[in-house]
């Protein structure tokens, strides 16, 4: 919202005359077609529910009458033509991750993604699990964060209400202020890493990135080849790094 | 058979000669040719239920006494006579690296499923089997992930 300019007065206390311009004595208002679409588009946000796990029962809460997020224009619709925002709720498996890029390529633009849940978020305890994608932003690009696991009606409520800020200030051109997050250092780093981790082999994050954008899944891509490939080049540089080191070869060779 | 007082220790020992006194855990150790002989045998006595079917991978083992004890399988079959007087029949099969079970699924139709997924995650082929493809994991997935030779940080590009 506008928050330079205040209401009118009482009389016009609607949000819809924040972007109005109006004329005393006139029956006529103007506006800028950018700022109605951008009220329309942040208070008809239509959902598509990825609702794979226990993130899906909360969410349902949420739509119920008690946080009922219909009241801002919120409505769920089961395809991906018809809606604004997906909602990623649950684990995603590397079997789902496939499917759920296809939905999301699916929705027309714009179209933002709320990561709800850990699950969703990174993985969290399944994370580790050969199946499960670390975090649903391995795969398409996520909007608002909801931590919780699961996280209540209320937290996705004011999620979906961050994500309203996020798209007033995105198409007004301005950047959201990043929140303080006092907790960040505290965080410990995952015994698995993942893309853009530190301690990764770089070679597989190349050939991440490259698979992830040309994605054709017809023809699936041949991993054991990438993985032969990450490893030889890694060996080939810890090698390397023993050589130049004047480290001891004997010890590298066993392990090579 | 059709007597249902009948206890399946008693059918196994006499129709098979399996030493079944005392019960062994997880089952007796049934040979792999009587593994389809044995099944449909249940099936005509009664045991009409497919139960379970779990396969384990066993990786090679050197005791400090004794001899060593090959890399294999063991595929437990569990199954059910429903009605009056609840049986359960279960029998385990030891499967050599490279050898195959013969399938269930000719007898028991609910075979199907279970045994492809012991063979998409453990890896035990199974012989005969009408549709021998994986069923939890894609398709063009490389490994089995519940043998215990399977690391846990093995990578699936490009999802994680």
């Amino acid at each position: 919202m506008n928050d330079d300019k205040a209401p009118r007065s009482a009389t016009y206390d609607h949000p819809l005359f924040d972007t109005l311009e109006r004329f005393p004595g006139l029956d006529l208002a103007t506006t800028t077609a950018d700022k109605l679409l951008n009220w329309g588009a942040r208070n008809s946000m239509w959902i598509f529910p990825m609702a794979t796990s226990c993130c899906g029962i909360e969410f349902m809460a949420s739509a119920a009458s008690r946080v009922d997020f219909d009241r801002m224009g919120s409505f769920t619709r089961a395809t991906p033509r018809q809606s604004d925002v997906m909602v990623v709720a649950g684990t995603i498996t590397v079997k789902m991750a496939p499917r759920v890029k296809r939905l999301w390529d699916q929705m027309p633009e714009p179209k933002w993604c709320v990561a709800m849940g850990s699950c969703a978020i990174s993985g969290d305890f399944y994370r580790d699990i050969y199946s499960v994608i670390p975090g649903i932003d391995t795969v398409i690009p996520v909007d608002v964060y909801v931590p919780g696991c699961p996280p209540n009606p209320e937290a996705l409520m004011a999620g979906l209400m961050r994500l309203q800020e996020l798209i007033a200030l995105k198409k007004a051109g301005l950047k959201p202020t990043p929140e303080d997050r006092p907790e960040a250092p505290k965080m410990i780093n995952p015994r698995i890493r993942r893309l853009g981790d530190p301690g990764r082999l770089p070679a597989i994050d190349a050939a991440q990135v490259a698979q992830a954008l040309s994605l054709d899944l017809t023809e699936p891509p041949d991993l054991l080849a990438a993985f032969a490939a990450a490893k030889a080049a890694a060996e080939a540089e810890a090698a390397a790094e023993a050589q130049g080191a004047g480290a001891q070869p004997a010890k590298s060779e066993g392990e090579a | 058979m059709n007597d249902p007082q009948a206890t399946l220790a008693e059918f196994m020992a006499e129709r098979f000669g399996l030493a079944v006194d005392p019960w062994p855990e997880g089952g007796p150790l049934v040979p792999l040719d009587q593994h389809l002989v044995l099944a449909q045998a249940l099936k005509d006595a009664g045991y009409t239920l497919y139960g379970y079917c779990v396969a384990s991978h066993w990786p090679e083992e050197v005791p400090k006494k004794g001899d060593p004890i090959p890399e294999h399988y063991e595929v437990a079959t569990g199954l059910r006579r429903p009605g009056k007087g609840t049986h359960m029949a279960m029998w385990r099969v030891w499967v050599d690296m490279g050898q195959g079970v013969p399938s269930l699924a000719d007898v028991f139709p609910g075979a199907d499923f279970q045994e492809r997924e012991q063979f998409d995650l453990v890896g035990v082929v199974f012989d005969g089997h009408p549709d021998p493809r994986r069923l939890m994991l894609p398709e063009e997935w490389v490994g089995h992930p519940l043998r215990k030779d399977y690391a846990i940080d093995t990578g699936h590009l490009p999802w994680r």
